[in-house]
């Protein structure tokens, strides 16, 4: 008699909780919802766990900006697969009726968000996933980016390169949107300045095989090295870099998630390393060390940029619906509103573009003593092409 | 290429496979002797890593955090064995994929909830972190001919203990006969606990000598699966002198081809085993 | 009859019967449907893969290769911004992926057991880096299909796939007669064939059965149902993505199917509801959802000796 019992209130209950919550819709009114669709398990956890901390961080801080409004958040774990994005999008809109949908890191997710998010009656905020098209070609009125474009930290790193005398640059990163455009990036200022890059390999992706690379830049010999790798692959690069005796010998250069999130992890072999990127944990100004305070003083650790990038997104949602004093059911006011916003970002005040992307500095970066000292401005005010984009 | 490349990339590809080599081990040893196909290998593999991690991090001695990582890991080997597969002995195959399956998913969990999602790094031991000159412009980290050579005594370990000792002889024998083993009143049981615990700790070993030249992050099991499935499918499923060679194929293959044609370079493994399968459909020294 | 076991019969009854419902009692609820949806074509997708593991004995573990071939191929064929036809489009491309199998089959079949297993594995990871690595067809972010197709025969179209009601009742049907096509072969002199080359291949051989062709116009079959479930996954929302069709997914189905019961076919519709349902209880509970999931696959492994079906069965079946 258990055995089947047990198996038919096993049965009952997943039919009732899949249909209570499907029929049970939110109670409308004083609620903004906001949806958060960010990996919380896998390799990507880290950025999706430090962009919600940064989000919840602007929304708790500037609770008085939402005139009453209280915020529901609903979290769905994208596990950075993309043949789960438009499921979980759906989920978002249709059944959770979520008016900013926050997400995603991966740029193969953002794909599938964005198909079926874009023109929708939400509004869709980046935190993190730099891919070209999604401010790009696959631009719409209600997406929005806070993070970055993948040209914008490396673009300016070719003109670094030419002012530091490197003529001849080996350029090496994974097979993949953000690595291909990172390399392209850094190539069409550096060549446009007459530099060359003598070779420029493009890894499978997530491959971590770095030693037989290494060996061939050593037999190369050329002025600097210029590379994108973030997370493990980032830890490993430079780690390889300085066990073959590289560091010191051949500058190394990057796109600055190369020493993102990874210097305690790299050790004394990130010493020296040069990148762009557009925050530094040690950027002097005001906002950015309130910031970290709080960060720390709510969650105990620092945060690093893919949480200022969750920060920015909260931010962004707190100014506008301060715009429009609490009521977040005219989507087009929204957009219009955020359209119009300077975000005083811990990275330095930024605007969005005509695309939705953030029109910010690029700020030069050296490692020294364990920490991205700040060597000055690499490029002020970039704004991203936006090729294909129709806004 | 010069020649001069070509040797570096040679010992490049060599050390890659002596490494390959430990992490397959245990696989391939599991499997020859007990029939089961642990999917969880890779998992033991970063339980390794990530405890070596966390034990630097306490007692700031590599080698000390090394030992107690490997007899944790050794443990962990008996406590599977005893609680899961045992049930699994008399059960086909795809019972075992499956449970093996619910092991990673369980591991990955506890590792997130243990140690968290961050990416984490282990320095090279003090003793170990020199450079050896090696070309006008490079130099060849110590450390690496350390593990490539705790590799090779690993390995030399597992011949003279299959070849030459009682237990080795029982484990051939367990392969090859699993009743006949029993009849001689053997215990079966004891054998197969002690033969996947030390298939696990060969697994973890690999991370943690692994640990200070990579990085530490979720899904890093993963990884290693499939390569380790490679190796061992190309050298002969259950055969150790079948994973060495596997694995220094696989090791100098890959490193090659990383370098002359970087974007198909994942593709070249797999191109490998087919190869390999269709001359030999049961791999190299399959018993 | 060809549903023998009373199990069956009361499995697929309730299924049906419930299935047919869904939309009309929760249309408002689109997402609800879509999530039905999704679960109906996985069930295509695991029956096609219970056909192959657990009738004909071939483990895959590339059966996902398929599954994403289906849906690729509309988006690189189809004309971007007009309506093909839907019926058409489905037959061309189940006749590539069939040509596709053979040569694929031909080559992996002359392996067995682990073997079988990885050279598999190989092939459709092979094929997930080819559209990875490849900037022509959309790379890592995948691609859009911006245009469903329509469905008109000769003429009469009964169905918008636009509407998520009509597409969830194409999913059903293409549940139905999967179960249908698999249950005939298995009941016809070939399928019984096939079955005994799995039961005793030796055997088999020795009564003059070529098993290679058997088992390679299985293989073509498994694949051919395989890649219409993929067409449907990726017209419903109209996005493809190399993920589609790596051995992570293969995996999962093949866990499906093991959960549900290997073999019963029927199985299929158990595992796929019981893991979806699972993660989805689990994911909306917790944030350590994946500790859940891989105790209760662990725990359903050690307690259901022959999954869910088997469990049912021992309980429905009348004793002899």
């Amino acid at each position: 008699m258990s055995r089947i019992k047990m198996l038919a209130s096993a049965v009952l209950a997943t039919t009732l909780t899949a249909g209570v919550s499907a029929s049970a819709l939110a109670a409308a009114g004083d609620t903004i919802k906001v949806g958060l669709m960010l990996p919380f398990s896998g390799i990507y956890a880290q950025l999706g766990e430090a962009g919600r901390d940064g989000l919840k961080l602007a929304l708790k801080e500037q609770a008085s900006q939402l005139h009453g409004s209280k915020v529901e958040y609903i979290e769905l774990d994208t596990e950075a697969n993309p043949a789960r994005a438009p499921e979980l999008a759906s989920a978002m809109l249709h059944k959770h009726k979520a008016d900013f949908v926050i997400g995603p890191v991966h740029s193969g997710v953002a794909m599938g968000m964005s198909k079926i998010l874009r023109g929708k009656d939400t509004i869709m905020i980046i935190p993190n996933a730099g891919s070209a098209d999604a401010t790009g070609p696959l631009c719409s009125p209600n997406v929005f980016r806070t993070s970055f474009s993948s040209w914008q930290p490396s673009y300016p790193m070719g003109k670094v390169a030419l002012e530091k005398g490197y003529k001849k640059v080996y350029a090496i990163s994974w097979n993949y949107g953000m690595g291909r455009e990172s390399l392209d990036a850094f190539e069409e200022s550096f060549t446009a300045g007459g530099g060359e890059i003598v070779e420029k390999v493009l890894l499978p992706f997530p491959s971590t095989n770095f030693q037989s690379h290494i060996s061939n830049i050593a037999a190369k010999k050329p002025d600097a090295v210029f590379t994108f790798f973030a997370g493990g692959g980032a830890i490993e690069f430079v780690k390889d870099y300085d066990a073959m005796g590289l560091r010191g010998k051949i500058p190394l250069l990057g796109s600055g998630f190369l020493t993102e999130g990874t210097l305690l992890a790299q050790g004394e072999a990130a010493e020296g390393v040069v990148t762009g990127l557009h925050y530094a944990e040690q950027l002097d100004i005001p906002k950015n060390w309130e910031f970290r305070e709080a960060f720390n003083t709510e969650y105990g650790h620092y945060p690093d940029i893919y949480a200022v990038q969750g920060y920015d997104a909260g931010q962004a949602i707190a100014s506008a619906v301060n715009e429009l004093k609490g009521d977040v059911s005219n989507k087009a006011a929204i957009i219009s509103a955020m359209e119009k916003l300077t975000i005083d970002s811990p990275r330095g005040k930024f605007t969005f573009s005509k695309a939705h992307n953030p029109i910010q500095n690029i700020y030069l970066r050296e490692v020294k003593d364990g920490v991205n000292v700040v060597q000055g401005i690499a490029a002020e005010a970039l704004e991203d092409h936006a090729r294909g984009c129709k806004l | 290429m010069s020649t001069e490349l070509f040797f570096v990339q040679l010992i490049n590809g060599v050390q890659y496979g002596l490494l390959l080599f430990l992490i397959a081990s245990g696989l391939s040893l599991v499997f020859g002797v007990m029939g089961i196909l642990n999917l969880a290998h890779g998992s033991m593999y970063m339980v390794g890593a990530y405890l070596v991690w966390y034990f630097v991090g306490v007692t700031g001695s590599f080698a000390v955090s090394a030992m107690i990582s490997a007899v944790i890991a050794l443990g962990l080997g008996i406590l599977i064995e005893r609680l899961l597969i045992q049930r699994l002995y008399n059960r086909n195959h795809l019972d075992q994929v499956l449970l093996t399956i619910g092991m990673i998913f369980v591991f990955n969990a506890l590792q997130s909830i243990i140690w968290g999602n961050d990416p984490y790094g282990v320095a090279v031991p003090q003793a170990l972190s020199g450079s050896v000159p090696f070309t006008d412009n490079s130099s060849y980290p110590v450390y690496r001919i350390f593990a490539a050579l705790i590799c090779v005594t690993i390995a030399a370990a597992l011949y003279f203990v299959v070849n030459k000792t009682r237990l080795g002889m029982l484990i051939r024998a367990g392969q090859s006969n699993r009743e006949m083993v029993e009849a001689l009143g053997v215990n079966i049981k004891t054998l197969y606990t002690i033969v996947f615990a030390i298939g696990v700790m060969l697994a973890a070993i690999s991370g943690i000598i692994a640990a200070p030249m990579s990085s530490i992050v979720p899904g890093m099991g993963e990884s290693v699966l499939i390569t380790c499935f490679v190796v061992v499918v190309i050298g002969g499923m259950g055969s150790i002198k079948g994973a060495f060679v596997g694995a220094l194929l696989v090791g100098i293959v890959s490193t090659f081809a990383t370098v002359l044609m970087p974007t198909m370079s994942n593709m070249v493994i797999y191109i490998l085993m087919i190869l390999v399968l269709l001359v030999k459909p049961q791999g190299l020294f399959a018993k | 009859m060809i549903f023998d076991k009373r199990t069956e019969r009361i499995v697929l009854a309730i299924f049906f019967l419930v299935a047919l419902c869904i939309p009309l009692f929760l249309e408002e609820n689109s997402f609800f449907v879509g999530k039905v949806t999704t679960i109906l074509i996985l069930i295509v997708f695991v029956m096609s893969l219970d056909f192959l593991v657990g009738r004909v004995g071939l483990v895959t573990l590339g059966h996902a290769l398929f599954y994403g071939l289906g849906g690729y191929l509309f988006a690189i064929l189809a004309p971007e911004y007009e309506a093909v036809n839907f019926w058409m489009y489905a037959m061309y491309i189940m006749g590539i992926c069939a040509l596709i199998a053979l040569v694929v089959g031909a080559v992996v079949l002359r392996t067995s057991g682990i073997y079988f297993i990885m050279i598999t594995l190989a092939i459709s990871q092979m094929a997930y880096y080819f559209f990875f690595d490849s900037l022509e067809f959309g790379g890592g972010d995948g691609l859009f299909i911006f245009m469903k197709p329509e469905t008109s025969i000769f003429g009469l179209s009964f169905l918008d796939l636009d509407n998520p009601t009509h597409f969830y009742y194409l999913a059903l049907l293409a549940v139905l007669i999967t179960l249908m096509v698999i249950k005939i072969i298995l009941r016809s002199r070939f399928g019984r064939i096939v079955e005994a080359s799995r039961l005793n291949p030796e055997r088999t051989e020795a009564l003059g059965y070529n098993i290679f062709a058997f088992r390679l116009i299985s293989y073509v079959i498994g694949s051919m149902l395989a890649a219409y479930a993929g067409l449907l996954f990726a017209l419903q929302y109209g996005y493809v993505n190399p993920q589609f069709m790596t051995w992570e997914m293969s995996g999962t189905a093949l866990v499906m199917s093991i959960l549900g019961g290997m073999g019963t076919i029927y199985g299929a519709i158990l595992g796929v509801i019981t893991y979806e349902g699972l993660e989805y209880l689990f994911e909306h509970f917790t944030e350590e959802w994946l500790l859940f999931m891989g105790g209760a696959i662990i725990l359903m492994v050690l307690m259901l000796r022959k999954g869910l079906a088997g469990y049912l069965e021992k309980l429905l079946e009348k004793k002899p």
